[in-house]
């Protein structure tokens, strides 16, 4: 999970490596992941989200389809 | 609190304080417990995937958003210097910590160095992304890859 200055280096990257891009998150979804992730993770109630979990999370910052599923098979 | 979240927070508070992870020696002594049962509790949380140990089965790689090596992305808050396994924990430090701070990482493509300020509400306007080359459903299949 790596940091690029735009979606053209990262394409840059992954053409180098003869892999096709993922998804591009903003740096403004990434900190709604950060948040919801690890909001509560020094607290005594805090716990992994479960699969279900997850997918709310993903799709309320609009990460959605088979890449985001943590059940997907298709991978 | 039942023993295993015991031992997750006073590894989580560890980190925190120190921006190191602790041994079990460390969180034996925070706790009044031994090294060995300190021990089990590491290798039930890493079942639980809470943590990440090294093949000793005792050093803690990762305990996320926390790195216990250094990587690229370091966060430096109120003084403190902390790794993170990964861009999205780089946000993930300050978000866990609820504490402002700056996340020095780079550009994988061009090696660009991300100099970024991270308040409580979360970065400011930035044209930078996050990818992950892998997906959701592998990411615990080799996480230090992921």
């Amino acid at each position: 999970m790596l940091f690029f200055r735009s979606e053209e280096r990262l394409r840059e990257w992954c053409a180098a490596r003869g892999t096709t891009p993922g998804p591009a998150v903003s740096m403004d979804q990434l900190w709604g992941l950060a948040a919801q992730w690890y909001g509560t993770r020094l607290e005594p109630s805090a716990r992994r989200p479960g699969p279900a979990e997850m997918r709310e999370i993903f799709a309320g910052l609009g990460l959605t389809g088979a890449f985001w599923d943590p059940q997907a098979d298709g991978f | 609190m039942d023993f295993l979240t015991s031992v997750k927070l006073a590894i989580y508070r560890h980190f925190a304080e120190s921006s190191a992870a602790p041994t079990p020696q460390d969180i034996a002594r925070e706790l009044g417990s031994t090294p060995s049962e300190i021990q089990d509790a590491y290798r039930q949380l890493r079942a639980n995937r809470v943590l990440l140990l090294e093949r000793d089965g005792v050093t803690i790689r990762m305990a996320p958003p926390f790195s216990g090596v250094p990587t690229q992305h370091r966060v430096t808050i109120a003084g403190v210097e902390y790794f993170a396994n990964c861009a999205w924990d780089a946000l993930g430090i300050p978000a866990a910590l609820h504490q402002s701070g700056t996340v020095y990482s780079r550009c994988e493509q061009t090696m660009e160095p991300l100099d970024l300020e991270v308040s409580l509400n979360g970065p400011g306007p930035s044209s930078w992304i996050f990818h992950s080359l892998v997906p959701a459903a592998k990411w615990w299949n080799d996480l230090v890859f992921t």
